[in-house]
């Protein structure tokens, strides 16, 4: 790991590049120093972005073979310059989550319980659920005559928890179906 | 924000008025206890004694629904005392320009307003211009109908008697305020504006920032370093969702939704371009047709010609007037108009106000498609309490997402900074990015079209899509392309090379672009700007914290917007300790200019507000829907019912909806007596459907409580602890007393009004904690943005016997 | 040269991070809370919380005042509990020099309730808990793997405003001794606490009472001892009620 560039190592003086625990002081031989393993010693770092408020704090997850480790703000990044709060401190636990949503899952007309699915299974599905709505309420013309391809009775609400990516092709897939009812947080 | 984060720190005053930025965006306080620690005053006004009180020089408790009269008392002492930048005012605001001789204010209306249609005829909120076509202008500020004279007119009524007694205010703490902020109106200082939610979740939200507005350009404080209006913002990409326009009014690059009344690509241009007869205006807004042109050829692409209007023609069409946010979306839900939708990354079952009526609203849909990290009280609506799955007809296709930890991309923050994300680990179990929902949903779309036919399948089938979703790929759409070799300046372009900026951008189909003010984000020569991580600086940059090579700022990279307005006429900055930007006889050195004209003293340049049409700062705002000057006006649901600044109890044209279950309190009705303010907390994400299920954050903060004070609760009966109900005219809502000295009663009017506050992001589908707050609150909103008034309602409190949703 | 902690707690906005980076990075559970009519939650350190932000308010002359206390432990110079705990059995408690960190090994999980009673009472700062679990004693260890590493304690790193502060000890008494004088000019009550007997200083930025019980060592050993008798009862009540419930 290059810790140069980690705050702690201004306050111990400069031109020190990485220190190892001789370097800190440290004689394992000492019956009474306490040595321990780091638990990201050797992890993989990934510049990672809070998903929380529009601080966009950036954070560095640590990732060994596949799994997040732990994560915590990036010192480098200006804005945050490697701090985070309660929420953006909680991300590791947030995406390794007990209660996250793994599968698709359906509920069918008065049914009272979840259907795993698979997403082919799903997409096949709900585009003919979108395609028959479409071709059957899209409205051409106004009561003036004047055209204008409204589907007003299909909506898309949500999110700006999506990149800016997802956003754009969300915004043009959904005029192209002639989706007007649209909206998300920027409103509420 | 106009601003950024960091540039916090060269604020000599910090004015958080509307924002709880100490728990909200716990990090703007690194920047405000850097401003603090070289001596900056920080004052919070907000109802609630907060953790952001609680690190300000002091806190001024202010009755929600207010902060018109809180902000007019303010520009009127500034106005009266001189407290204002006057070599500021008169070049670069519209002071003085001379309005129309029809427009007045009487008794709280502006002129123009019809009772029947509930708005405004605009007609003489206008200027008179000269024989050319130019706004006519008296810089001496005497013409007694020049913008200058007409704002005074109209906050010389807010004066600190009428001021204290409407807002709960104490004079002392008024002028505390007022004396502070105002002295940033001189050269060598800045003040800021920190506001969040608290200030648009009300139905004169507009007017809470427009009154920012005013008075900031009176201080001279708009475009310096440390000053601006800046807007936090809430969510954790709402300024890029924004952008890329998950809105109905608008198209990316925040340009009108096509209409009815313009069938034509041509008749959308005329209708939509600005024009000003003013060598000196840049009217940057004159170059809308490229930027149109642009996203409709980035959409439709080869398909998309100048004979055909770029496919004009296939884009749905809104009505003059017609508002599909929200409120009237899930109204006519209700009333069973709707058949299905999308609601992604969203939980409006807990967010959207009269909660009972938008859950049984959802009950009508056909079909419905949800996107979550987890289950949410608006995936499982179906089976809420008390009702009856068996009951509810609605299809659901519930999709997990992949948390951005598990994806590339970009977001941009408050400050406009386009900042890359890169996926660290693979999303967990079968869950997905959004993008990977809709590409193959479209995919399917445009193959069933293809070969079945259908409606309109040309929309469809002509769509420039992709197989397969690659992050990238779109932030290269975003930027934009050359469609054919096109020489720019000496350089030419290849077909497919990226546009190096939007003044590449054309309107004969040359180029393609998602969105205009991103273009130059992702260059042939820089590759993707959002990933820059170059920490140099120029000594004048390294002063006020700006970091030119740290990601990409939209537009073309400039980190304080309108800085032309921190020099004066010959180039130099009015505060050359703090300089934005600085004329060195050749060219501007410092930040991106808001333009490269030289200075305005050669005659040769632009007045700084490029994006008005007319290049001035607004302080007289003709084009909002509720008038040019801020007025206070009620909450729809009020302790009072007079207020002294008119008869206009409420805005005259909030926007509402009506049905059996959309229930006002009357004003100053004795049933709901309490006013009641909605708020987030640190520990927990808006409606909380992410957070609730961390249970690290849940232990800190694990249940529904309501905040009041000691004097309240002891008229009520209540400890601090107790389980209590609260009650509006639409709903009951359960949660913990939490009885605090942090919560004052106010004197209004001569009268004890209490204010309670209760977080909003608890639900049922995390047993034992409570359920949706906004069940209390109203559907009615701000006339230009339909944002709901989340901020101030009726309500009454009592000790509950028993709970039922809370677990003790 | 120890290593210390200089908490400014001038500058906390209780936004918390310190309390929750502390327990991700040593994956410990969450407990089961209740809303008791407060922020501070969990209502005391517990097992699994070795850092709280404890919150208190006030109304001093008509001025609201709302107080905010990173809890954690002090890492004594003299450790009172490693002398407390060497009665009973040795290196169930141990300073580690390099770093002064006070670290409860392994072996203090063979202590009884009582053991354990007696080292509790022994802390001037109240601060060593028993995982019920385990048996062991727990508590902050100043990060030492994090330390040992060149890194900062993870409530150091994540903390926004300034008040966690982490180095030589004598830089941060040097950094605590000049915020105390720009301080003490708006706040003349403004104090350090016990800055020479602990490696975890405070600056309180008034009485220290008003911000928690234990911010300061209040009393002699025998004193306290007597004190913790009568507080301790309430005390236990509560964490293990949270610990629990």
């Amino acid at each position: 790991m290059n810790c140069s560039r980690r705050g702690f190592l201004k306050l111990t003086g400069a031109g020190v590049a990485c220190l190892s625990l001789g370097q800190l002081g440290f004689d394992l031989r000492e019956a009474k120093a306490y040595a321990m393993a780091l638990k990201i010693e050797g992890a993989k770092e990934i510049i990672t972005i809070c998903p929380f408020c529009s601080v966009s704090c950036n954070m560095i997850a640590h990732v060994r073979d596949g799994e997040l480790i732990s994560t915590e703000g990036d010192p480098d990044f200006p804005v945050n310059e490697g701090a985070l709060c309660a929420k953006g401190a909680a991300l590791t636990s947030m995406s390794k989550n007990h209660h996250r949503l793994l599968k698709p899952k359906y509920r069918a007309p008065y049914s009272d319980t979840w259907e795993e699915k698979d997403w082919d299974w799903m997409l096949d599905r709900l585009a003919r659920r979108i395609k028959s709505t479409r071709d059957r309420e899209i409205i051409l013309k106004n009561q003036k005559g004047q055209t204008v391809n409204r589907l007003e009775s299909v909506f898309h609400l949500g999110t700006s928890h999506a990149d800016n990516e997802e956003c754009a092709l969300i915004h043009q897939a959904m005029r192209s179906l002639g989706v007007v009812h649209m909206d998300h947080q920027a409103r509420i | 924000m106009t601003n950024h984060w960091i540039d916090i720190k060269n604020a000599d005053a910090i004015l958080i008025i509307g924002s709880n930025a100490a728990e909200h965006h716990p990090i703007s306080f690194k920047w405000v206890l850097r401003a603090k620690d070289k001596g900056a005053v920080v004052m919070h006004v907000d109802p609630k004694f907060s953790r952001t009180s609680a690190r300000s020089d002091f806190h001024v408790p202010l009755r929600s629904g207010t902060d018109i009269a809180f902000m007019g008392g303010m520009i009127n002492f500034a106005l009266e005392n001189q407290r204002y930048f006057k070599e500021y005012v008169v070049n670069y605001t519209n002071a003085s320009l001379i309005v129309d001789k029809g427009f007045g204010f009487k008794d709280g209306l502006f002129t123009g307003y019809d009772p029947k249609t509930r708005s405004y005829n605009k007609k003489t909120w206008s200027f008179e211009l000269d024989a050319n076509g130019v706004p006519k202008r008296d810089t001496s500020l005497k013409n007694p109908r020049c913008v200058f004279n007409l704002m005074k007119k109209h906050y010389s009524r807010y004066t600190l008697d009428k001021v204290s007694s409407v807002t709960g205010v104490t004079k002392d703490n008024l002028m505390r305020v007022y004396e502070n902020f105002t002295a940033t109106g001189r050269p060598d200082k800045a003040g800021t504006i920190m506001y969040a939610l608290g200030w648009t979740q009300h139905t004169v939200g507009v007017q809470n920032i427009r009154s920012a507005g005013i008075l900031q350009l009176l201080l001279g404080n708009i475009g310096v370093a440390g000053g601006g209006i800046n807007a936090l913002r809430g969510e954790p990409n709402v300024q890029g969702s924004t952008d890329h326009t998950l809105l109905y009014h608008i198209v990316p690059g925040y340009m009108a939704q096509p209409m009815a009344d313009w069938q034509t690509y041509e008749d959308y241009i005329t209708s939509n371009t600005p024009v000003s007869k003013d060598p000196q205006s840049a009217n940057w807004w004159q170059h809308k047709p490229k930027y149109f042109a642009s996203l409709l050829k980035a959409w439709y692409g080869d398909y998309a010609t100048k004979e055909n209007g770029f496919c004009y023609e296939l884009l749905p069409k809104i009505e003059k007037g017609a508002d599909h946010s929200y409120m009237f979306l899930f109204d006519r839900m209700y009333k069973n108009q709707i058949t299905g939708g999308f609601i992604i990354g969203l939980n409006p079952m807990n967010s959207v106000p009269n909660s009972n009526k938008i859950r049984k609203a959802l009950d009508n849909l056909d079909w419905l498609v949800t996107m979550d990290l987890h289950h949410s009280e608006t995936s499982d609506n179906w089976h809420r309490p008390g009702v009856d799955p068996k009951t509810v007809k609605t299809e659901v296709f519930h999709f997990p997402s992949a948390h951005r930890v598990e994806k590339d991309g970009t977001v941009t923050n408050s400050g406009r900074w386009l900042v890359w994300h890169n996926k660290a680990i693979d999303p967990q179990g079968e869950a997905r990015s959004f993008g990977n929902l809709y590409v193959p949903l479209m995919n399917r779309l445009q193959g069933m079209y293809r070969k079945e036919g259908g409606t309109l399948s040309d929309a469809v089938t002509r769509l420039n899509w992709v197989e397969n979703y690659d992050p990238e790929e779109w932030t290269r759409r975003i930027n934009g392309f050359f469609t054919r070799d096109t020489k720019v300046g000496d350089k030419v372009f290849k077909k497919g090379q990226l546009v190096p900026s939007f003044v590449a951008l054309k309107d004969d189909g040359s180029t393609s672009s998602l969105n205009w003010l991103y273009a130059g984000s992702y260059t042939e020569d820089e590759g993707n700007k959002s990933k820059r991580r170059d920490m140099s600086q120029t000594p004048m940059q390294a002063k006020i914290g700006l970091y030119p090579g740290v990601a990409w700022c939209w537009p073309v990279n400039r980190r304080i917007l309108y800085n032309r307005a921190s020099v004066d006429m010959n180039g130099k900055p009015y505060n050359p300790e703090k300089a934005v930007i600085e004329w060195d006889g050749k060219k501007w050195q410092g930040d991106v200019p808001d333009g490269g004209w030289p200075p305005m003293a050669t005659g040769k340049g632009r007045y700084p507000f490029i994006m008005s049409k007319n290049g001035f700062g607004q302080l007289f705002g003709p084009g909002r829907a509720d008038g040019p000057f801020s007025e206070h006006y009620e909450p729809v649901e009020t302790p009072i019912a007079s207020h002294p600044f008119s008869k206009q109890l409420h805005s005259p044209v909030y926007k509402f909806v009506t049905s059996d279950m959309d229930v006002l309190a009357k004003p100053a009705d004795p049933r709901f007596p309490v006013v009641l303010t909605t708020y987030s907390l640190t520990e927990h994400w808006c409606g909380g459907g992410e957070t609730r299920n961390v249970p690290n954050l849940l232990e800190a903060e694990p249940q529904l409580y309501v905040e009041m004070s000691p004097e309240l609760a002891k008229e009520k009966g209540i400890e601090n602890g107790d389980g209590v109900i609260i009650e509006s005219a639409r709903g009951r809502v359960e949660a913990i007393a939490m009885v605090t000295v942090r919560i004052r009663p106010f004197l209004v009017e001569g009268k004890t009004v209490h204010l309670v506050g209760m977080p909003f992001c608890f639900g049922w589908t995390t047993p034992g904690t409570g359920d949706s707050t906004n069940r209390l609150t109203p559907s009615v909103g701000d006339p230009n943005t339909t944002i709901p008034e989340y901020k101030a309602c009726c309500v009454n409190v009592r000790k509950a016997d028993t709970l039922t949703e809370i677990a003790r | 040269m120890t290593k210390s902690f200089f908490i400014d707690t001038t500058r906390c906005t209780a936004c918390r991070g310190c309390q929750l980076a502390c327990k991700e990075w040593f994956e410990l559970p969450a407990n089961k809370t209740k809303q008791l009519g407060t922020h501070q939650n969990p209502p005391d350190l517990n097992a699994y919380n070795y850092k709280l932000v404890r919150f208190s308010e006030h109304m001093i002359d008509g001025k609201v005042e709302w107080y905010f206390f990173p809890d954690q432990c002090r890492h004594c110079v003299f450790p009172p509990c490693q002398g407390a705990a060497d009665t009973v059995i040795e290196g169930a408690v141990i300073q580690d020099e390099a770093t002064g960190a006070v670290i409860f090994t392994e072996k203090s999980a063979k202590f009884s309730k009582e053991d354990f009673q007696y080292v509790r009472e022994a802390c001037p700062y109240d601060i060593p808990r028993r995982d019920e679990k385990t048996g062991r004693m727990v508590k902050c260890i100043m990060c030492l793997d994090r330390v040992q590493a060149g890194m900062l304690p993870a409530c150091v790193k994540v903390c926004p405003t300034g008040t966690m502060n982490f180095g030589d000890r004598e830089d941060m008494l040097a950094l605590a001794e000049k915020r105390l004088e720009q301080v003490k000019k708006t706040n003349p009550n403004a104090s350090l606490a016990n800055p020479d007997d602990v490696n975890v200083i405070y600056l309180l930025g008034d009485t220290p009472e008003r911000y928690h019980t234990h911010s300061v060592a209040q009393a002699s050993p025998v004193d306290r001892k007597q004190m913790f008798a009568s507080v301790r009862k309430s005390i236990a009540k509560t964490v293990n009620g949270a610990e629990q419930s």
